[in-house]
């Protein structure tokens, strides 16, 4: 290069620059957000201050939706993940990654598993980025009080030096949406149904921006289970109830629906049917708690709103291609 | 602080050590600090930890070498606590230390800080001893050498188990220094290693000692090993390696199957030893242990490189009952190449029971092709393979394909390929998909290597299968396979053996099917004759733009941006532009948002070639 080039390549430079200024700050938060995914698909976990502009985002969008919220198919709905961070990559590997593949997630990103800060930061990610892609309903783990029992405000102290991040994050899932509705027909939630509600417009009139309850219809969705016995039950949990056939059917008749999907329990085969196909249980974290041994599923409804499921193993450990080399020192 | 009822305040103030001690000065740390540390060696095991870690940092703190002697009262102290995470600490501050302290110290306090440890009734003070000792013997003067040579090997003999594991431990140590310091004369009828080391290694991996001890022999037979060449020594330690394979002890066997590798590679250049030593290995292989099995087939290739020029006794293959190992070496019969006789192993363990020990196995099984050579390889190490090939483990398979590459090197593509292809053929539907994505990876190189026309008839509607897979990784690494085989064989091949395919799936009531569609053809189409990419491809593409899903239809505009930059620029302004702009007014903001970025990109592109 001569001297008399580099002027000349400065001046391009900043030509480029004030073009960059006067873009929308759209695009900003764009490469903001494509910078912070790109850190999170590699496991590194956001800086605070990232995290703080993250959920100030995250909170405009969620706030705009609905306590039912509306999702257009085609869409793959999945179960729980539990912080288990390299299985959700395993689970874009075998759904396809967003925007490509669109996203419905029924809750339980945090807790049990070790890397529930980089779980959830990047689905959170992925819902500001792709708002009409990706949607994020909360789970009955997205609450300061359970979070404070099962890892996630353990696992954020010891990334953070403090509960900072523990706090923003948990002030933001008040603002997630407690249900979704496929195409007027697939009724998606995380728990499943509550004495207390009949219909889908009863859902919409909650004040959903709280901290979970521990009864009243809003804990009933977040925490409970199908049962084999009809009618309603109390629930082993603690919170929510059992429902049976006969409430899913006519729930579902009432509605319109052609069937509840939910998550909350785990599954061997990683999707179970029950209520003669009027609701599914969908889990999404393989080998829960690393000693589970069971299969995890996800749901892909298509555009005419046919479900297939796909099922799969655990991620292979990192570095380790698919066989310890070594004996650990510990068996020595 | 340091007094403090409360343990982690004090265990805080032992980590900020080296502050205090730049606040009070060289002079004060060394008079007052350090003498009143010594006094508070009786603290929680934290604190001591803690502290332990400090003082290794604090030879500037008390002024360099020549005062670092102040730091070792305390140390002293802390070599001889119960913990040993704080005597680990301790030991590697004492090291630091050492190493700083000029000579005529060094020779004075801290070689006899040494003896005292080695001589104190407590035992962890000479378990501290042994840790260190070996290190420190060169410094010395001719006349500690000898004493503290005597102190070590009282410690190899010590009565608690612990101080002979890490005298054990360190005994390698001590023979290179030794060897170091004294020459090879020492190696000698007479000289220090054979009166005094070689009878303490003997006694060492005894089988009167405990496991711990014995784990050391292998590593320890390693350093005998390359310090020496003396024929007459080598029959005295060769027995005691070839008997660790006869071990009691699994975990003593495992850590001479890890480390084979080395034994080979150290007593290489002694003539004969590979006779004893290659059929001990083969014991191991057949350990009753499947940990010891593993271990010991991962070493497999590197004891075939290491002993790769020997020629041995070829003995009958799976004898057994071959116990005393050592009548191998006098046999006269013929004899063959090491790694021709390890192959022949290679047969027996594809039917071992323990999936671990033949996915290893399947690890490492093809870098023996290299070492045998062409002619053997297809002799004894193809059959194997084909075997491992079928193998009922996923696992095993998978091994085995990844690591294709280095027996593809030496048969060549075209021989692998025909004892390979049912095999292969069976693998691209397997249940797994990691196994099916190993196939896809290597099919390029395949194709390549078949042929045009054998591939066109064996492997071209697997290709287009993977484009239809369930799972999404398949799918995309199934349009990267397409862009590669269209680069490979050319324009005409892909329209005829490709795009009929693509057209269809373009059609698939799933939208991620119809999205791989698309993906192909923007990947196909940039190594494709531009010319026939335009009429052939880029209308498919364009097709695609009014799919009812979103998805698609950002697809689409990616795929442009992808194959636009081939196009003519006339091409460019009547059938690519307008349906950017088309989908530039999506009612979707992603669909905008990549419209948005192809045309940015095209505009530039198109921009410079005007």
């Amino acid at each position: 290069m001569t001297t008399s080039d580099i002027p000349a390549s400065v001046r391009t430079n900043s030509g480029n620059n004030i073009g960059e200024s006067s873009a929308s700050s759209t695009d900003k938060t764009y490469n903001d957000l494509e910078g912070w995914l790109s850190k999170l698909s590699v496991g590194t976990p956001l800086a605070e201050s990232e995290v703080k502009s993250l959920c100030d985002m995250a909170r405009e969008t969620l706030l705009n939706e609905s306590n039912v919220q509306p999702v257009p198919a085609p869409v793959t709905v999945c179960g729980d993940i539990h912080g288990q961070w390299h299985d959700l990559m395993e689970l874009f590997r075998i759904g396809g990654s967003a925007p490509d593949t669109n996203y419905l997630f029924m809750g339980d990103y945090v807790d049990r598993g070790y890397y529930s800060v980089e779980t959830v930061s990047m689905l959170v990610c992925l819902k500001v980025r792709y708002p009409d892609r990706v949607f994020v309903l909360r789970g009955n783990h997205e609450s300061r009080q359970i979070t404070q029992v099962y890892g996630f405000y353990d696992e954020c102290v010891r990334k953070y030096g403090s509960a900072n991040v523990w706090k923003l994050f948990t002030d933001l899932f008040d603002y997630f949406p407690l249900t979704a509705l496929v195409e007027h027909s697939v009724f998606c939630l995380h728990g499943g149904l509550s004495p207390s509600i009949d219909t889908l417009d009863h859902v919409r009139q909650l004040d959903r921006v709280q901290e979970v309850p521990h009864e009243g219809p809003m804990c009933d969705l977040l925490w409970s289970d199908p049962d084999d016995r009809s009618g309603w039950g109390i629930s082993p949990r603690g919170a929510g109830f059992t429902f049976g056939m006969d409430i899913s059917q006519k729930y579902n008749e009432k509605n319109g629906l052609s069937l509840v999907a939910r998550a909350h329990q785990l599954v061997m085969d990683g999707y179970n049917w029950s209520h003669e196909r009027a609701v599914v249980t969908i889990f999404s974290a393989p080998n829960y708690c690393y000693r589970c041994g069971n299969q995890a599923a996800i749901m892909e409804v298509d555009e005419q709103l046919n479900k297939t499921f796909l099922q799969f193993d655990p991620a292979p450990r990192r570095g380790e291609p698919h066989l310890g080399r070594k004996t650990p020192e510990y068996f020595l | 602080m340091f007094r403090g009822d409360d343990v982690s305040a004090r265990v805080a103030a032992a980590n900020r050590l080296e502050a205090v001690a730049t606040v009070l000065g060289e002079q004060r740390t060394r008079e007052e600090l350090l003498p009143f540390l010594t006094d508070g060696v009786d603290d929680e095991d934290e604190v001591l930890l803690a502290l332990a870690n400090s003082l290794g940092k604090m030879i500037p703190s008390v002024g360099g070498g020549s005062y670092a002697q102040s730091l070792l009262p305390p140390i002293e102290l802390l070599l001889m606590v119960e913990e040993n995470t704080v005597r680990d600490a301790a030991t590697a501050s004492a090291s630091l230390i050492a190493s700083a302290l000029p000579d005529e110290i060094f020779q004075d306090k801290y070689a006899s800080m040494l003896t005292r440890l080695a001589r104190k009734e407590w035992f962890t003070a000479r378990i501290s001893s042994a840790g260190l000792i070996a290190n420190a013997y060169p410094r010395l003067t001719q006349t500690q050498q000898e004493e503290h040579l005597k102190l070590f090997a009282e410690l190899c003999q010590d009565d608690t188990p612990m101080v002979r594991r890490v005298a054990a431990q360190n005994l390698g140590i001590m023979v290179e220094n030794v060897v170091q310091v004294a020459g090879r004369c020492s190696l000698e009828e007479g000289g220090v290693v054979t009166t005094i080391l070689i009878p303490l290694y003997e006694t060492l991996s005894s089988n009167e000692q405990p496991d711990s001890v014995r784990l050391q022999t292998t590593e320890n037979c390693v350093v005998f090993g390359r310090v020496m060449g003396n024929l007459t020594l080598i029959q005295r330690l060769l027995p005691l390696i070839v008997a660790t394979i006869d071990d009691r002890s699994w975990r003593v066997r495992w850590t001479a199957a890890a480390k084979f590798a080395d034994v080979i590679n150290a007593y290489n250049p002694i003539p004969g030893a590979m006779d004893a030593l290659i059929p001990a290995y083969e014991k191991l292989l057949q350990d009753p242990e499947a940990e010891v099995r593993t271990a010991a087939t991962f070493n497999l290739a590197k004891v075939a490189q290491g002993c790769e020029s020997m020629i041995l006794p070829m003995t009958a293959v799976g004898a057994e009952g071959d116990d005393d190992v050592s009548a191998a070496a006098n046999f006269t019969g013929e004899r063959v190449a090491a790694a021709e006789r390890l192959v022949k192993r290679v047969t027996l363990m594809t039917e071992d029971d323990s999936e671990h020990v033949r996915a290893a196995l399947a690890m490492v099984a093809t870098e023996l092709a290299p070492i045998l050579g062409r002619d053997a390889t297809i002799t004894h190490l193809v059959p194997p393979i084909l075997l491992l090939l079928r193998d009922a483990a996923s696992e095993v398979r998978l091994n085995l394909i990844s690591s294709l590459e280095s027996l593809n090197k030496v048969i060549g593509v075209d021989l692998l390929s025909q004892s390979l292809l049912p095999a292969i053929l069976d693998l691209a539907q397997d249940g797994k998909w990691r196994i099916r994505l190993a196939i896809i990876q290597q099919t390029p190189l395949l194709a390549e290597q078949l042929g045009k026309d054998f591939f066109t008839d064996k492997l071209s509607s697997i290709c287009v299968n993977w484009l239809g897979d369930d799972i999404a990784t398949i799918r995309d690494a199934a349009t990267r396979n397409i862009k590669e085989l269209t680069a490979l064989f050319g324009t005409d091949w892909a329209c005829d053996h490709l795009l009929p395919s693509i057209d269809e799936i373009r059609q698939n009531s799933s939208y991620l099917r119809r999205l791989t569609a698309v993906q192909a053809c923007g990947r196909m189409a940039v190594e494709m004759d531009p010319a026939i990419a335009q009429t052939e491809v880029l209308p498919l593409i364009l097709e695609m733009a009014t799919d009812t899903v979103a998805n698609i239809r950002f697809n689409v505009a990616q795929a442009l941006g992808e194959m636009g930059t081939i196009c003519d620029p006339n091409v460019y302004d009547q059938q690519i532009h307008p349906v950017l702009m088309l989908l530039h007014d999506d009612p979707d903001r992603d669909v905008r948002f990549f419209a948005d970025k192809t045309s940015l990109r095209l505009e530039e592109a198109f921009a410079q070639k005007r």
